[in-house]
């Protein structure tokens, strides 16, 4: 039991309940795209599978198959080159250099990007240009990355994006610190269902029972989330100006790890393939990205990062030599030597990401995300229903249920917009996907306005995020697709696995529109149950 | 929460305005300039990282402290001093070393 007195109870249940309401829809839509992007590997492979399944993400072959492509760019692009696997196993090679665009204060990557068939080796596209601007072309992850940036910064351009989504992880943090304080009898609520009490002490049993439990989870989301949109937003430019001269690329170097010292004289590059086998063979797991700077120069150093392997937390960087291929040193993600600093910073990414053992971990991230949506919805809905007798709460209720279950059937309806979008040919997917957002968003919003009775606009947005479910398997096949049988046979497990969650979701979202309430809560004519037992104490 | 008698008084609700800007933009900025302050003070470590990654790694719990103690404290002069405090000393700290690299360039 948490003793407060009554004066900070009160401070403390006014900052929870306005911390929700104020940034809560903002909130949902976060944790809501967040619980999506935990799988955005998946979404990608199932939106733009390949003809097989890809087995190894770096194969033997793509040494000959760089250096083939090196000769074919400028020589000045050979200064960095990224090499990471996407959708369906698709290998993008980056070949790039870094220029500060006219009236930006920092540099950006340009060069020449390839994306590789990862069994051919074939090139399938060729692009030039900034980093950002090339992505905007990127057909095949177009699902996945709108989804991501949706989570990551509710498309609202850097730095106020990730600021704002900062602030939101921010706010979650208070509700569930305060969330934690107010409840005083915590042990005893995380089992409490007062089931022959008054609807409205259920439905708030509820939503305690699945914050209290949800509570460890929500605040490691909440901590790690705003780290990440803090970091680079305001962390990196901050830090780089006060010890570094607002120099970022100094800092960048010196906390990942000063390079070699620099040796300007050619030098063909090692064996790569070599490299990523003895990647492979120290990590026990198939590197997932390899960074080279200086391709073909003598101080040219080759930087292979592996997932955390079985019963891991943290991931793996290898570095060689490139010239010689020479095995270097396992290095830390930050710093050359293992540090308190490192190790808490590479403990956010697994954390945030759920990714440290494979589906497992993220099934587990997944639902406790979807946990997370569930008690920031029925916290503002309790928080809109107690004040109901005022017509501006009313208002803020109908919006509570627009965004909580509008926001699901736009995300619906996302993927509608990219597979309608390329079967049309369409090399820029971005647009119709905003626009079947958008729309969706402001259908929704004049329904919201047309239908005054709560619960049947709560039913009609369930109705149609069902029938959006449903339809994108259909959609997916329309637009070129695999079948189940080819795609099963073709060892592309995440097409039907995929399709199977996106039906069995439609049809518990159609179950849940005609079946009885359970998340709604009706206008306010019960007590205030927490205020009551606060002033109780 | 429905605000007390006292608080509905004129001295009542600028103290609870005073709270609300103490709590909400000064405490963030004063996290920021800490965090940024940080790299000043905290000690570098083995891999003479810390002072900078430590605080960029730690800025959401500086942020809930000062949020939490200036929401909480029931003398909101001291929790202003204390806050400033924190906003004046790391900010010094921070000016000196641009003072002190401005001499030396």
């Amino acid at each position: 039991m948490i003793r407060l007195s009554q004066e900070r109870a009160k401070v403390l249940l006014a900052v929870h309940g306005w911390s929700g309401v104020l940034l809560g829809l903002l909130l949902y839509a976060v944790i809501l795209t967040g619980v999506i992007a935990v799988f955005a590997d998946e979404i990608g492979d199932w939106s733009s599978p390949l003809e097989q399944e890809t087995v190894a993400p770096f194969p033997v072959g793509l040494d000959a198959k760089l250096r083939e492509l090196a000769t074919t760019v400028d020589p000045k692009y050979h200064e960095d080159l990224s090499i990471f696997p996407r959708a369906g196993g698709r290998i993008e090679a980056f070949f790039h250099h870094h220029i500060t665009p006219e009236g930006a204060s920092q540099p950006e990557d340009f060069g020449v990007e390839f994306k590789l068939h990862p069994q051919t080796l074939e090139v399938l596209d060729r692009r030039e240009g900034f980093g950002e601007d090339i992505g905007a072309f990127n057909v095949s992850n177009a699902l996945a990355d709108f989804l991501v940036e949706l989570h990551v910064s509710l498309h609202i351009p850097d730095p106020w994006g990730l600021l704002v989504t900062g602030m939101l992880g921010l706010a979650m943090m208070v509700a569930a610190v305060t969330g934690l304080l107010v409840h005083r009898h915590l042990i005893k609520e995380m089992f409490t269902i007062r089931k022959f009490r008054e609807a409205m002490l259920v439905r708030r049993d509820a939503h305690v029972i699945a914050a209290t439990w949800n509570l460890p989870f929500a605040f490691i989301l909440a901590f790690t989330g705003s780290f990440f949109s803090f970091a680079s937003s305001m962390g990196i430019p901050a830090m780089a100006m006060v010890a570094f001269g607002g120099d970022q690329v100094k800092l960048i170097e010196t906390i990942v790890g000063m390079p070699p010292v620099e040796n300007t004289a050619a030098a063909p590059i090692g064996n790569l393939d070599a490299m990523f086998a003895d990647a492979r063979q120290r990590a026990k797991m198939e590197p997932a990205f390899a960074s080279i700077s200086h391709f073909g120069r003598a101080d040219a150093q080759v930087t292979v990062f592996t997932r955390p392997a079985d019963g891991e937390l943290i991931s793996h960087n290898y570095v060689y030599d490139g010239p010689t291929g020479a095995f270097v040193r396992e290095k830390p993600g930050l710093g050359l030597v293992p540090s308190v600093g490192g190790a808490a910073a590479d403990l956010m990414g697994p954390l945030h990401f759920g990714n440290f053992a494979g589906l497992l971990s993220k099934a587990v991230w997944f639902a406790l995300g979807f946990a997370s949506c569930y008690v920031a919805l029925t916290g503002m809905l309790l928080w809109t229903a107690r004040r109901a007798e005022s017509p501006a709460w009313r208002r803020m209720e109908r919006a509570v249920i627009w965004v909580g279950f509008g926001l699901p059937l736009s995300l619906a309806l996302v993927p509608w917009g990219y597979f309608i979008g390329r079967s049309r040919g369409a090399m820029e997917l971005e647009a119709p996907m905003a626009i079947a957002f958008i729309a969706t968003a402001l259908a929704t919003g004049l329904l919201t306005i047309l239908v005054s009775e709560p619960e049947r606009l709560r039913r009609f947005l369930l109705a149609g995020t069902g029938v959006a479910l449903i339809g994108a398997p259909g959609l997916r096949l329309i637009a070129d697709g695999p079948g189940w049988m080819s795609a099963l046979s073709a060892h592309l497990s995440t097409v039907p696995a995929l399709d199977v969650a996106l039906l069995l979701g439609g049809v518990l979202c159609l179950r849940a529109a005609w079946g009885r309430s359970r998340v709604v809560v009706p206008a306010a004519q019960d007590g205030d149950a927490e205020e009551g037992e606060v002033a109780a104490s | 929460m429905p605000p007390s008698a006292a608080e509905k008084s004129g001295p009542g609700i600028a103290r609870r305005w005073s709270r609300g800007i103490l709590a909400g933009p000064v405490a963030f900025i004063a996290a920021a300039v800490v965090m940024a302050g940080g790299a000043l003070w905290v000690p570098k470590g083995a891999a003479s990282i810390d002072n900078i990654v430590l605080p960029i790694v730690l800025f959401p719990a500086i942020w809930a402290a000062l949020f939490f103690y200036t929401s909480l404290d029931r003398n909101l002069l001291r929790a202003w001093l204390v806050t400033l405090g924190l906003l004046v000393i790391n900010g010094g700290m921070i000016a000196m070393e641009f003072v002190g690299k401005g001499a030396a360039a």
